[in-house]
C-alpha cells in the first residue's frame, strides 16, 4: 500500500511563504484562498521567546472528519490515502469545513479576481467553474502525484511527480513520499527527527507530520508545558470564529428543536388529550420546514440538494435530511387527517431529526465547543423545552389545548432542569477537555442570563402555574416564552457567537541549529482544568 | 481542477534578480500565450546553490505582468506645477511623441554642454534595488555610457537602506563589497541585525537551513525577535545602536581574558599589520630609506622592514627603535629611538577598558552572557586547524560574524565593522573557510575578479582606490551632486561609487546648498527606473519635495506611484517576464550567492507586452539614435555594456555600428559571445539556444570564494587592526576642506582614527535630534526600528495583490509591532490605530503586540505610506521613512546614516 504523506522540517521552515504562493499559481486558487500556508507562532515571554514557522494545509488525515461527514460523498479518500473532493458532486453545505480541525477548507461562492472585476488574463485562464460553490482544499497536487507515477517517477523526489508546495520550498523543509514504505525519503525523516502530527487529540491521524529534532536514542522527549503567549494574540493561528454557518444555520437549529419539539407535544397532546393536532402541526412543520429552507439558502449549489442524502453510512446531515422527510409527510398527513395514531410514527422521526442535529454538531470536529459530545443531550434537551415552551404558548391561542397544558407544565419543569443539567456539564466537561478561550467567553457571557432567564425563572413560573391553577395559564406560558427564548438564544450563540475553530498549536517549538527544542504552545486556548 | 492538456503549456526560461540576493533561476508556465505558473528551474537545480529555486517574490511576477494598474502607454503630463497635491494630468501619447519629448531635451543638453553650472552633470538617473535593474534595463546602460557623465546620486535608498559602511571598509579591507559567514562550513556565526533569511534570497535561506541541520549555532543579536531570529539557536535582545559596545567587549574577552596561545598568533603576524610599530604620533615607524614599515625583529633584536626575508616579528610589546613616521600630505617626523608599540599591543591597551560589565550596561546584555558568547567564539574557532579545499590546504575557522544594515549604518558603523573584522583577524578567521568572507566587489575593479583586485600597496596591504586627498590631487570640484569623490576617499570612483556616496546630501542640498560647496542645482532630464525614493528614502517629504522642483522627469513607469507623480513623461517598459536580456550568473555575488560555477542565463519573454509596453532594449536603441549617440551606443555594446563585449581572443560577434539593431539581434549577438566566451570559442550558440536551455555555465572553483589564497600568492596582509591609512587620509581630507574655509563636514573628519573609539550612538541620536528640531527627545521615549521583509523587499511588489495576501502570514506587516508591556503602559490594545511621530513626521498603523521586542523599541517592517501607488495607497500601512531625519549630525565619516529614530506613540481615531 502507498500512503503519501508530507512531513515539515520545524528547523529549517522560515515562514517565507513561497510554499503558499507556489501552491497559488499551481491551483489557481482565488485571492485568500491558500490551501498551503505558513503560520508564524510566537510563545514565550520577553526575552524568552520562540517564533516557529508552522505550513498548514489539508493534512489528508487517515480518518478524516471531513470526509465522514460529508452528506454528497464528495468527499472521498484515495486508495493512497489523499482526501479528495468531487467537486460535480459537492453542494457546498460546508459541513466539512467545520469538521475539519485544520481550517484547510475554503468556499468560494462567485468569481473573485485580485484586482476586482474584470479579471486578469492569467486569472481568466485558470478559471474552474466547477469550483464556485463548492469545498475546495489542498490535493497533494494529485494531478502531478498520478501523471508522474503514470511516467513512471517518483512523488517526493521527480519534481514533475511532487506538489507544488514541496517543490517551492526555499529551505528544503517540505518532503513529500510514502509513508507505507519504509525506505522513503519521509519514513527516514520519521525515524531519524522527533515529530508530532498536529491535534492528534482529535484522533484524525493527520499524513503530515513535522520534525522539530533530530532523534537521540535512550533520550526521553520532553514536551513539557505548552508554553504561554505572553497575552498576545496571533490572528490566523488561534481559533477565529468559523464563517462557513451564519445564522442561516443557526436557523436550522433553532426551527428545527423547537419544531421537532413542539410536534411531539402536539402529538402526546392529540394521543393523551385527544387535542387537535392541526394546528400545532403546522406550526412544527412551519418551523421545521423554515430551518431546512434557511439552510437550502446557505449551501453553494441548492440545486444539488438532493445530494444531500447520498451518504447515510456515516453522515448525520444526511440522516437529518432523511429523518426530516418521513417527519415532514407523515406529521402533515397526521395533521390533515387528525390522525393521533399516525402522530406516534412521526414524533419517532422528529425525535430522531432532533436527535441528529446534536449529533450533527458532535461530527464538526473542527469546532471544540461543538464535537463535545455533551452538547447532544444539550441539543436534544433544549429542542424538547423549546417545544414544551411553544405548546404552553399555543395554548393561550388555542385554549383546547389547556386541557393537556398542566401537564405539559410538568414535563416542561424536568425539560428545563434537565437542561440545565445538561448545560452544566457540558460547560464543565469544555473546562475539563479545554476550549478555545473566547468560546468560553461567549459562554460565560451568556450563562447568567441563560440560567436565570432560561431555568430558574421559568421553573419558578411553572411552579406558580401549577399553584395558581385558576384562570388563563400566563405563567406557564411565559415560562415556555422564556424556555423557548433562552434555548435559541444558546443556539444561535453556539451557532454564530461561540463556534470558534480549533486553531492552530505545536506540541514542540524546534530546535534550531544547536539551540535546544521548546515547549510547544496552543495559542487562544484555555487549557484543561486539572480535574480530581 | 483538471490538468491542462499538456500540448497547450509551453516552458519559458527566465530568472528573478528583483532583489540583490538574485539571480535566481525559473520557469514559466504558458498557457494559451498566458503565462500562468512560475516554477523553480529544475534544469538547473545542479548548478543553483540553491537547488534552481527561486522565493516568493518571483511568484509575484504574474500578477505583476497582468496587473491592470500598469500605466501601458507613453504618457506626458499635462498640468505644470508638480506636488503631492497636484493632479499630474498625464495623457497618452504615442511612443514616437514621447520619445521625441525626451530627445529634446536630451539634445538640447548635448548642445548646451553636458555639465551645468555648478560642474554637475545635466542628465541625472536613478535606479534601485542594489544595482539589480540592470538585469531588466538591457541596453541601457550602453546608452548612458554613450551619452557621458550622469549624476547616478540621488539615492533612493542607498547608504541608508544598505550596508553601507560594510561596503567601503569591507572592499577597503578585504574586498567585501558585503559580508557574510562562510555558511557551508560554519559552526558558529554571530549575527548583529544581519536578517538573512528575510534579506539573503534563496541562497541564504537555503545555505542556513542546511548549516542549522548541520547543528550550527547562530546568536542573532537584535531589538526584536526578526525571522532570522527566530530561526537562530539563541535570540540576545541589544538596546538599539550599541552593538559596537557589545563587539568590543568581545574582543576584550579575547584580548585580555583568554589564554594569548587560543588566538591564531601566526595569522595576526603574517597577515595583518598586528606586528608593525607604532610611533608616537600614530603613524607607523618606517624605514628611513624605502619607506616601509618596521617590525620587531625577535631574532635580530632590532627593528626591521616588515617584508625582510627570514625575520621573527614581534607581535606584542614596546620596543625602542629609529626611523621615520610618514603623517599627513608632507608631515614627516624622525625618530632616533623612541619606543614604539606593536599595532597589536596598542589594540590590546586599546580595549582594555571595554569589559563585558561596561557593556553590559551600554547594551543591556548580561556580561555573563558577552563573556559566554566571546568563549563560544573562541571555542568553535578550531584555530590551528585546516581544511582541503580543491586540492589546497586552507586555515579552517568555522566562525562567522553578519552585521545587518542599520548596525554598520551611520554613527557605529565604523566601530560595527571594524569590531567584526577584528573579531576575524584574532582568531584567523578572515577570508578563509569557515570564516567571515567577502562575496564581491564593486568599488575595486575588476568587478568581476575579487582575486585580480588584488594589488600590493607599498605597506605590505592591499592598495585601494581611494579618491584623492593629497594637495592638489583632490577632487575639489564634486562630479556629482553628493560630493562623493570630494568628501568621501573610501567610496573610490568606480560606476558604482556615486550611487554609494552620502546620497542623501544629494536630496538635501535641494532644499539649501552648503557652504563652499558649488550651488545646488536640479538636474535638468531625470531618468527614474525601479525606484521610488518618494517613498524608500528617509525624510520622505523633504525628497518630494525636491523631486517635484525637477523641471524634467522621465520615469519608465510600472505603475502610478509617488515619485512619477512628478514626472513629465511616463514611459511603459516590459517587465519581467515580458522583455528580453542575457545576465551574468554565478561566482559569488553578494548576499549569500556562493557558486560553484559561472556563465550567463537568458531571461526569455514569457507573456506578450501588455498594450504599448516596450522592450528596455529597443527603447535605449530609440533614445541613442534620436540623440545622434547610435555608433557610440552600438560600440558601448559591442566593448560589453550589455552583459559581456562581443569579441575576444578567436570570436567577434560585434555588432554594426552604424545601425539600429532589433532587440533579438542585439541579444542574439550576445548570446553567441557567451556561448563562445564560456566555452573558449568551441560554441557559438545564439539566443535559440538559451530559449531552449535557459543558461550556459561553466565551474567556478570553490578556492575563489576566499581572499586568503590571493593574499598569500601576494604575501599581502590585510590592513589591520590598525588604520594608520585612515588616520592619514582623515587628517589630509580636513585640510583640503579647511582650505576651501568648509567646516560643516568637521565631525565625520574626526571619525578618521586608527583605532575607533566607543561613540555612544545613541546619544549622538537623540542630541541631534533635539539639536535640529528644538524638541525635549523626552518626549520621545521610544526607538523606531525597521525590518526587512523577504515578500516585499525591492520587489516593487507593494501592488501586487498576491504578495500582500501572502506577507500577511507573517506577524507584523502593515503594522506597528509592539511589545505589551509597552502597550498595557500606554492603554494599547492590539490592533488599535495609533499615531507614530519623530521629531520629522508622523506614520499611522495598527498595533501588533508581539513579546519578540523590546520593550522600549518599536518595528515597521517594510516601507509603505504610499499615497498614489494603485492598491497599496488603499492598505493605510505605516512606515519609518517619512519619520528619519536626513542630517549632516547622522552622517557618518563614509556618508551613510541609519534606519532609526526616536518616536512618540499615541492612539488616534480610526480612519486618521
Amino acid at each position: 500500500m502507498t500512503r503519501w504523506a508530507i512531513v515539515a522540517d520545524l528547523e529549517r521552515c522560515v515562514g517565507c511563504q513561497t510554499c503558499t504562493a507556489a501552491c497559488k499559481h499551481a491551483n489557481a486558487t482565488a485571492p485568500e484562498v491558500q490551501w498551503r500556508r505558513v503560520l508564524d507562532i510566537e510563545s514565550g515571554e520577553f526575552p524568552d521567546v520562540r517564533r516557529t514557522f508552522v505550513p498548514v494545509g489539508c493534512m489528508h488525515c487517515a480518518d478524516p472528519p471531513c470526509m465522514h461527514v460529508c452528506p454528497s460523498t464528495a468527499t472521498g479518500q484515495r486508495q493512497d490515502g489523499i482526501v479528495t473532493i468531487d467537486y460535480d458532486i459537492c453542494i457546498g453545505c460546508a459541513y466539512c469545513a467545520v469538521a475539519c480541525p485544520y481550517q484547510a477548507r475554503f468556499k468560494v461562492d462567485r468569481p473573485r479576481y485580485a484586482y476586482g472585476d474584470p479579471a486578469m488574463e492569467n486569472e481568466l485562464e485558470r478559471e474552474d467553474p466547477a469550483r464556485f460553490g463548492v469545498a475546495q482544499k489542498c490535493t497533494y497536487c494529485s494531478d502531478r502525484v498520478d501523471l508522474g507515477l503514470a511516467n513512471g517517477l517518483i512523488p517526493g523526489i521527480d519534481p514533475d511527480a511532487t506538489p507544488a508546495c514541496v517543490n517551492s520550498c526555499i529551505a528544503d523543509a517540505l518532503h513529500f513520499g510514502d509513508l507505507d514504505d519504509p525506505a522513503s525519503n519521509v519514513s527516514g525523516l520519521l525515524d531519524t527527527y522527533e515529530h508530532f502530527a498536529m491535534h492528534e487529540e482529535v484522533g484524525t491521524a493527520p499524513g503530515f507530520f513535522y520534525l522539530t529534532e533530530k532523534a537521540v536514542d535512550g533520550r526521553p522527549l520532553d514536551t513539557g508545558a505548552p508554553e504561554t503567549t505572553g497575552g498576545i494574540t496571533m490572528k490566523g493561528v488561534e481559533p477565529w470564529l468559523q464563517q462557513h454557518w451564519d445564522a442561516r444555520a443557526a436557523g436550522n437549529f433553532m426551527g428545527g428543536g423547537a419544531g421537532a419539539g413542539l410536534f411531539v407535544f402536539a402529538a402526546l397532546s392529540a394521543i393523551f388529550a385527544g387535542t387537535a393536532l392541526l394546528p400545532l402541526t403546522v406550526g412544527a412543520i412551519g418551523l421545521v420546514g423554515a430551518g431546512l429552507f434557511l439552510v437550502w439558502l446557505e449551501i453553494g449549489r441548492p440545486w444539488r440538494f438532493l445530494n444531500v442524502f447520498r451518504h447515510a453510512q456515516t453522515s448525520w446531515m444526511t440522516r437529518e435530511a432523511m429523518m426530516a422527510m418521513p417527519f415532514l409527510g407523515l406529521a402533515a398527513v397526521a395533521g390533515i387527517l387528525d390522525a393521533a395514531w399516525l402522530a406516534v410514527p412521526a414524533t419517532a422521526f422528529a425525535l430522531a431529526f432532533l436527535y441528529c442535529q446534536g449529533k450533527i454538531l458532535e461530527a464538526s470536529k473542527g469546532i471544540p465547543v461543538w464535537r463535545e459530545p455533551r452538547i447532544v443531550p444539550l441539543i436534544v434537551t433544549s429542542g424538547l423545552a423549546e417545544g414544551a415552551g411553544l405548546y404552553l404558548l399555543a395554548a393561550m391561542v388555542f385554549a383546547e389545548l389547556q386541557v393537556f397544558s398542566g401537564t405539559v407544565s410538568v414535563v416542561l419543569l424536568a425539560l428545563i432542569a434537565g437542561r440545565y443539567l445538561a448545560w452544566r456539564d457540558y460547560r464543565r466537561r469544555l473546562a475539563e477537555t479545554g476550549a478555545p478561550s473566547k468560546s468560553l467567553e461567549v459562554f460565560d457571557r451568556m450563562a447568567p442570563h441563560f440560567t436565570i432567564l432560561g431555568h430558574v425563572i421559568p421553573i419558578i413560573l411553572v411552579a406558580i402555574g401549577l399553584i395558581m391553577l385558576e384562570g388563563p395559564p400566563i405563567a406557564p406560558a411565559i415560562a415556555g416564552a422564556l424556555a423557548l427564548a433562552s434555548g435559541w438564544w444558546f443556539k444561535f450563540d453556539l451557532i454564530t457567537r461561540a463556534a470558534y475553530n480549533q486553531g492552530f498549536a505545536i506540541v514542540r517549538a524546534p530546535a534550531r541549529g544547536n539551540g535546544p527544542a521548546g515547549p510547544g504552545v496552543k495559542p487562544g486556548w484555555t487549557l484543561p482544568e486539572k480535574v480530581g | 481542477m483538471a490538468p491542462k492538456p499538456e500540448g497547450k503549456t509551453r516552458r519559458v526560461n527566465s530568472y528573478c534578480y528583483q532583489c540583490v540576493a538574485g539571480p535566481d533561476l525559473l520557469t514559466v508556465d504558458v498557457e494559451d500565450d498566458v503565462a500562468t505558473v512560475v516554477q523553480p528551474n529544475f534544469d538547473a537545480a545542479q548548478v543553483h546553490p540553491a537547488g534552481g529555486k527561486v522565493c516568493v517574490k518571483a511568484y509575484g511576477l504574474i500578477q505583476k505582468t497582468y496587473n491592470p494598474n500598469r500605466v501601458l502607454t507613453p504618457m506626458k503630463r499635462t498640468n505644470p506645477r508638480k506636488g503631492r497635491g497636484e493632479d499630474p494630468g498625464f495623457v497618452p501619447i504615442s511612443w514616437d511623441e514621447a520619445l521625441n519629448l525626451v530627445a529634446e531635451k536630451l539634445n538640447k543638453i548635448r548642445a548646451a554642454g553636458l555639465l551645468d553650472d555648478s560642474g554637475y552633470p545635466k542628465l541625472a538617473a536613478s535606479f534601485g534595488g542594489g544595482g539589480t535593474p540592470t538585469a531588466y534595463m538591457g541596453t541601457l546602460p550602453a546608452f548612458l555610457g554613450a551619452w557621458g557623465p550622469v549624476d547616478m546620486s540621488f539615492g533612493s535608498g542607498q547608504g541608508v537602506k544598505c550596508y553601507h559602511s560594510e561596503h567601503l571598509y569591507g572592499e577597503f579591507w578585504h574586498r567585501a563589497f558585503t559580508v557574510v559567514p562562510d555558511t557551508p562550513l560554519s559552526e558558529y556565526v554571530l549575527s548583529f541585525g544581519s536578517n538573512v533569511e528575510a534579506s539573503m534570497g534563496v541562497c541564504g535561506v537555503h545555505r542556513h537551513a542546511e548549516a542549522r541541520a548541520r547543528g550550527i549555532k547562530r546568536v542573532q543579536i537584535e531589538p526584536h525577535l526578526s525571522i532570522t531570529g527566530a530561526c537562530s539557536a539563541e535570540w540576545v535582545p541589544i538596546r538599539p545602536k550599541t552593538d559596537s559596545a557589545m563587539m568590543f567587549a568581545l574582543i576584550h574577552v579575547l584580548l585580555h581574558e583568554a589564554d594569548r596561545n587560543r588566538l591564531d598568533l601566526p595569522f595576526l603576524t603574517e597577515r595583518t599589520s598586528s606586528p608593525y610599530l607604532v610611533a608616537p604620533n600614530g603613524f607607523y615607524l618606517r624605514d628611513p630609506n624605502t619607506g616601509k614599515p618596521l617590525v620587531w625583529d625577535k631574532a635580530a633584536g632590532r627593528a626591521v622592514p616588515f617584508d625582510r626575508d627570514g625575520i621573527d616579528p614581534a607581535l606584542e610589546g614596546e620596543f625602542s627603535a629609529g626611523g621615520i613616521e610618514l603623517g599627513a600630505d608632507d608631515d614627516r617626523w624622525s625618530h632616533d629611538n623612541v619606543i614604539c608599540k606593536t599595532a597589536f599591543t596598542a589594540l590590546v591597551d586599546h580595549v582594555r577598558a571595554f569589559t563585558p560589565e561596561w557593556a553590559a550596561a551600554v547594551c543591556d546584555v548580561p556580561a555573563d552572557t558577552l563573556r559566554r558568547i566571546a568563549n563560544e567564539y573562541l571555542d568553535h574557532a578550531h584555530v590551528g586547524e585546516t581544511i582541503e579545499i580543491d586540492g589546497r590546504t586552507l586555515p579552517y575557522r568555522p566562525v562567522g560574524i553578519a552585521l545587518g544594515k542599520t548596525v554598520n549604518n551611520g554613527w557605529g558603523g565604523y566601530e560595527c565593522c571594524w569590531g567584526r573584522t577584528v573579531l576575524a583577524c584574532l582568531v584567523g578567521a578572515l577570508e578563509v573557510p569557515g570564516g567571515t568572507l567577502g562575496t564581491t566587489v564593486r568599488l575595486n575593479r575588476p568587478a568581476s575578479d575579487r582575486w585580480a583586485s588584488v594589488r600590493p600597496s607599498r605597506d605590505g596591504f592591499m592598495d585601494y582606490p581611494m579618491n584623492p586627498t593629497a594637495k592638489g590631487e583632490w577632487y575639489e570640484q564634486p562630479t556629482a551632486r553628493s560630493g562623493h569623490t570630494t568628501l568621501i576617499p573610501l567610496v573610490a570612483n568606480s560606476p558604482w561609487s556615486q550611487a554609494l556616496g552620502p546620497t542623501h546630501l544629494s536630496w538635501m542640498m535641494q532644499r539649501a546648498g552648503a557652504e563652499h560647496f558649488p550651488p545646488p542645482t536640479a538636474p535638468e532630464v531625470w531618468f527614474v527606473y525601479r525606484t521610488n525614493p518618494a517613498i524608500s528614502f528617509w525624510d520622505t517629504g523633504q525628497v518630494t519635495e525636491a523631486i517635484a522642483k525637477f523641471p524634467f522627469t522621465v520615469a519608465f513607469a510600472y505603475t502610478h506611484d509617488e515619485t512619477n507623480h512628478m514626472a513629465d513623461v511616463l514611459l511603459p517598459d516590459c517587465t519581467d517576464l515580458e522583455g528580453l536580456q542575457l545576465i551574468l550568473i554565478g561566482g559569488t555575488k553578494y548576499s549569500e550567492q556562493f557558486w560553484d560555477y559561472q556563465g550567463v542565463a537568458l531571461r526569455d519573454p514569457a507573456a506578450a507586452p501588455q498594450g504599448e509596453a516596450r522592450d528596455f532594449t529597443w527603447i535605449a536603441t530609440e533614445l541613442a539614435r534620436r540623440t545622434g549617440l547610435l555608433e557610440t551606443y552600438n560600440v558601448k555594446i559591442n566593448q560589453g555594456a550589455a552583459c559581456l563585449p562581443l569579441a575576444g581572443e578567436n570570436y567577434d560577434f560585434s555588432l554594426d555600428p552604424e545601425k539600429a539593431h532589433s532587440v533579438e539581434d542585439i541579444w542574439d549577438a550576445v548570446c553567441r559571445a557567451a556561448s563562445a566566451d564560456i566555452t573558449d570559442g568551441a560554441e557559438t550558440d545564439g539566443l535559440d539556444y538559451y530559449r531552449e536551455h535557459g543558461l550556459r555555465v561553466r565551474s567556478f572553483s570553490r578556492q575563489r570564494w576566499y581572499l586568503y589564497p590571493a593574499l598569500v600568492e601576494q604575501n599581502l596582509r590585510f590592513e589591520l587592526p590598525y588604520q594608520e591609512r585612515l588616520k592619514r587620509i582623515g587628517i589630509e581630507l580636513g585640510r583640503r576642506l579647511h582650505e576651501k574655509d568648509i567646516h560643516w563636514w568637521d565631525q565625520q573628519i574626526k571619525e578618521y582614527s586608527p583605532f575607533p573609539d566607543f561613540e555612544d550612538a545613541p546619544k549622538i541620536w537623540e542630541e541631534a535630534l533635539e539639536k535640529n528640531f528644538d524638541i525635549d527627545i523626552a518626549d520621545f521615549p521610544f526607538w523606531a526600528l525597521t525590518a526587512r521583509s523577504m515578500q516585499y523587499s525591492w520587489g516593487g511588489n507593494v501592488g501586487i495583490q498576491m504578495i500582500r495576501e501572502v506577507a500577511d502570514n507573517v506577524a507584523g506587516h502593515g503594522g506597528v509591532i509592539l511589545n505589551p508591556a509597552t502597550a498595557r503602559r500606554l492603554g494599547f490594545e492590539e490592533g488599535d490605530r495609533i499615531e507614530v511621530r519623530s521629531p520629522v513626521a508622523a506614520t499611522y498603523g495598527l498595533v501588533v503586540l508581539r513579546q519578540g521586542i523590546r520593550p522600549d523599541t518599536v518595528l515597521m517592517i517594510g516601507q509603505f505610506d504610499h499615497w498614489a501607488t494603485p492598491y497599496a495607497k488603499d492598505l493605510k500601512r505605516p512606515s519609518l521613512n517619512a519619520l528619519t531625519p536626513m542630517l549632516l549630525d547622522l552622517t557618518d565619516s563614509t556618508g551613510s546614516g541609519a534606519d532609526i529614530v526616536k518616536v512618540a506613540l499615541k492612539k488616534v481615531e480610526a480612519g486618521a
